[in-house]
């Protein structure tokens, strides 16, 4: 047997993805600039910073000869204990990338900072701004995403297709939104197809079936969504395994899984100090924490929801929440290949010639073993990719489930939702074939078409930013069509940016502003960054606090009409003095105090 | 990788209903990128919004109300037009008293308060449409909230004694219960009331009461409850009984899901006389309970 040749650099599995991450990479270091500082993601940085220091303690502790102290409890407690209601993985990334990229003024802005600055730090200055440094593992989860959309979709598809499911991933408006920013959205739905992937892998291979749990491991140090993820992989190996049933011979627990029981909470544990000196109190504080979420406020379809709705005919509409919402806000040519790319893996077992599916066969005669499950029977990767797709939205859809974060909250659908999507492209290019295939130039025709396939999600999603919370697509009619339709736009507080060198220009003399939605954290991120000058006016938080101040910023959100309102009687006027808007729909709204006789009140 | 079961023999050549599908799906990605990038040119500029708000200054006139459509426009259409919006026309309990009506339009939306009628005037600026809307307007003969200084409150704590209360700045103040009631602009419904605005107090009546009011033929009156944060947090209803020449003529009840409740009273047997109005204010629950509430009498 003649071995086959190698393939050229340019073909190889590594090169079109790595280009992918690559491009995505710099298309948010060049954007993400224009990106306010959420509430969360404020939170986030401080934390990040603050948990760095506790690796900084950990130095100073050996230098003065008592390392074990630097882990006592009081010690680990001290810098672990902010923020400590999600686990630390991705905030100790923030703050790791920080120390080592930020270009660093830091003993002049020393007060701003949540732990001690003791000199000036030796950095590898990469980034101008603080925040980007902070942000950067943040995307480079989300180039990983991409890459891992294209490997997935090359379990079952040819590379240019698998091309266009992993641009279509993060060509998203409302995911490119969360993939810029140091939180835990885009990399969690990162790590739901990190740890999909390795499982689906590990059905034939042991090594996956390790590598399953320790990313599992991390995925639950990422954040809690990954509590879900084996409800989602179980029902999927017990499709495949079903004709063990049949034989009254209950299938074997695959290594995968036996990996993720044992190795997921070491990993866990590891990652988060919180938990080294109490796992199981904390363990529980967290998972009772998070079961027991509030419900926050949210727009969608003119209503606001804070609450579980009680009658019937409201809880059905809240049902149709994730599966309106995924339908409004994901490009319409995206939609249309998820709808092809559905009927393509509906009619994969036909099995002709011109099949677009070209996923692995079966070995009915292979012996399977807990090492390797499924190494005899067909893997069903369409049940894999259905369940992975509705798990997430049916969650949201359930009427108890709070939906204030939106359609964050099934993003971990998307990578797969792509993969379908891609398995739509292949589709599309194999029956348009018809004609271009005798043409001369047909390779580049067909990477053409493809990029067509791609260019309106990466239109939309530019146009999205930097407010891509509140873009809406063709079918809701872009950002006036779904604030017309009554969606969220917004939350966070993110979109002051644009207005803050009008507010440091405008200060009133007496420095009283009030910032509303805008935490204090990201305040100091801006005043850090010369965004904001150092020592800018807050006059704090709650509604009483705001006819304390002359100059304030009201962030335009249904349920925040109460602070409009509350605008309006404290500074005398309806008439705000700036309003940001985005395509004509408002997002922030600034109030200068006037004369009381404006107000026009009895 | 291929499959070994064997492909059956089909062929390859797309029939000419799935290459209209494909071609579909392309022509769809052409207009969908073409609208992406020609999309936002479209929206109204801030040189579209000052044209047309001086088209309206130019024709305003005292007492004239201006809308947005679609509502979500609204901070634009104040921040162009605001000073010609006092807080008791933004904080409208409807628009029915309104003549003349000011709508600044784009996406061919309509405003909610001249739903179905024809404009008077129609002119385009930019993005943007000017309307004005002509009409008969109802003739207010009393605006309780702007008369609110000629009002008595009083309360009656549990067990029915009466609690002396009296005018103090810029409200009603009784001297027990903390109980107080003067005008204000709430937030009722995630939307701006220019209302009264009162505290409930559990077991007690808060009594506010308008001794000679000039009746049309219709009293209307609406309520609810003030602070998202109160109506999510509290469970209970407030009550405002409505008493019209010491006869109790409508009930209106205010809870976390009622939103702004509208309650029209026939008064046409009062036409053109003086009577007492008088509001009763209960709550079996008062506990995060925040009641604003309006009234007018009017000929509609």
């Amino acid at each position: 047997m003649t071995p086959e040749p190698r393939s050229p650099w340019y073909r190889r599995e590594i090169f079109l993805p790595m280009l992918l991450m690559l491009f995505t990479v710099l298309w948010m270091l060049a954007v993400e600039g224009k990106q306010g500082i959420g509430r969360d993601e404020a939170q986030y940085f401080r934390a990040g910073e603050r948990y760095f220091g506790f690796f900084e303690s950990v130095a100073v502790h050996a230098q003065e000869g008592h390392l074990g102290r630097a882990f006592s409890r009081a010690n680990v407690d001290a810098f672990f204990d902010d923020n400590h209601e999600h686990p630390a993985l991705m905030k100790l990334l923030y703050g790791v990338s920080w120390r080592l990229f930020h270009r660093c003024d830091c003993p002049a802005k020393k007060g701003l900072h949540p732990i001690p600055i003791r000199g000036k730090h030796i950095t590898l200055p990469l980034f101008t701004r603080e925040s980007t440094a902070f942000r950067f593992p943040a995307i480079l989860m989300a180039a990983l995403g991409v890459g891992l959309v294209y490997w997935l979709s090359r379990k079952v598809l040819s590379p240019v297709p698998s091309a266009v499911a992993a641009v279509l991933s993060v060509a998203q408006p409302h995911h490119f939104f969360h993939a810029q920013i140091a939180c835990f959205d885009v990399p969690i739905t990162v790590m739901a197809i990190l740890v999909a992937f390795a499982y689906f892998k590990s059905l034939k291979s042991p090594t996956w079936g390790i590598l399953c749990g320790l990313f599992w491991g991390l995925a639950l140090a990422t954040k809690h969504n990954a509590w879900l993820m084996p409800f989602f992989l179980l029902p999927h190996y017990l499709w495949i395994r079903r004709r063990d049933f049949l034989r009254l011979r209950p299938p074997r627990i695959p290594l995968a899984f036996l990996s993720m029981a044992t190795l997921g909470p070491i990993v866990l544990y590891i990652f988060w100090p919180w938990l080294w000196h109490a796992p199981v109190e904390r363990a529980k504080g967290w998972v009772v924490r998070h079961t027991q979420h509030e419900h926050y406020n949210f727009e969608y379809l003119g209503r606001n929801w804070n609450l579980p709705p009680k009658e019937w005919d409201r809880q059905m509409l809240r049902a149709t929440f994730p599966f309106v919402s995924a339908g409004l806000t994901l490009p319409v040519t995206t939609l249309a290949l998820f709808v092809v790319g559905t009927g393509v893996f509906l009619r994969r077992r036909q099995r002709k010639a011109d099949a677009v599916l070209q996923d692995e066969p079966t070995a009915p005669m292979a012996r399977p073993s807990f090492l390797r499950p499924g190494a005899d029977v067909d893997l069903a990767p369409g049940i894999f990719l259905a369940i992975h797709i509705a798990g997430p939205i049916a969650i949201v859809a359930l009427p108890q489930t709070p939906i204030f974060g939106g359609v964050k909250h099934f993003m971990p659908a998307m990578p797969f939702l792509c993969v379908v999507v891609g398995a739509g492209a292949a589709w599309v290019l194999k029956t348009t074939r018809a004609w271009y295939a005798h043409r001369r130039f047909h390779k580049a025709f067909e990477v053409v078409l493809a990029s067509l396939l791609c260019l309106p999600a990466v239109a939309e999603t530019q146009r999205s930013h930097p407010d891509g919370l509140g873009h809406y697509n063709l079918i809701a009619g872009g950002f006036a069509g779904g604030a017309s339709l009554g969606m969220n736009r917004q939350f966070w507080g993110y979109s002051v940016l644009p207005l803050l060198p009008w507010m440091a220009k405008h200060r009133p003399p007496s420095n009283r502003i009030y910032w509303h939605d805008v935490l204090h954290d990201s305040l100091v991120m801006y005043s850090r960054e010369g965004r904001l000058p150092v020592g800018i006016g807050d006059v704090g938080v709650g509604e009483h606090v705001l006819a304390n101040s002359d100059l304030g910023i009201i962030i335009w959100e249904k349920h925040f009409v109460l602070y409009d309102v509350l605008a309006m009687e404290a500074y005398h006027t309806t008439r705000p003095v700036r309003v940001y808007h985005h395509e004509g729909v408002p997002f922030v709204l600034v109030y200068e105090r006037r004369p009381p006789a404006e107000a026009g009140m009895p | 990788m291929t499959d070994t079961d064997g492909p059956k023999p089909a062929s390859t050549k797309p029939r000419r209903v799935t290459l209209l599908l494909g071609t579909a799906v392309l022509l769809l990605a052409l207009v969908e990128t073409v609208n992406a990038v020609v999309a936002p040119r479209l929206a109204p500029t801030d040189r579209d919004w000052e044209s047309a708000a001086q088209a309206v200054r130019a024709g305003h006139a005292p007492g004239d109300l201006i809308v947005a459509a679609p509502l979500f426009a609204d901070p634009l259409l104040r921040l162009h037009l605001g000073d010609l919006l006092p807080q008791p026309m933004v904080g409208r309990m409807d628009d029915r008293r309104f003549g003349r009506i000011w709508e600044i339009s784009q996406r061919g939306a309509q405003a909610q308060e001249v739903l179905g009628d024809k404009p008077a005037l129609d002119a385009r600026h930019g993005a943007l449409i000017v309307r004005r809307y002509d009409r008969k307007a109802a003739r207010l003969t009393y605006d309780f909230f702007m008369q609110w200084r000629n009002a008595h409150l009083s309360f009656l704590a549990p067990g029915g004694r009466e609690v002396p209360c009296g005018l103090a700045d810029d409200r009603h103040r009784c001297s027990e219960g903390n109980v107080s009631l003067k005008p204000q602009l709430l937030e009722i419904d995630t939307r701006p009331r220019a209302v009264f605005s009162t505290v409930p107090v559990q077991g007690g009546t808060t009594v506010l009461e308008f001794p000679q009011v000039p009746m049309g033929s219709e009293l209307a009156v609406g309520a609810g409850l003030h602070n998202v944060w109160l109506r999510k947090g509290g469970d209970g209803v407030v009550q405002v009984r409505i008493l019209v020449d010491g006869q109790e003529r409508a009930v209106v009840k205010a809870g976390s899901r009622t939103g702004f409740t509208m309650q029209s009273i026939d008064t046409s047997a009062l036409f053109n006389r003086r009577v007492a109005v008088r509001f009763e204010i209960t709550s079996d629950q008062a506990a995060a309970r925040h009641l604003g509430f309006v009234a007018e009498a009017r000929t509609p």
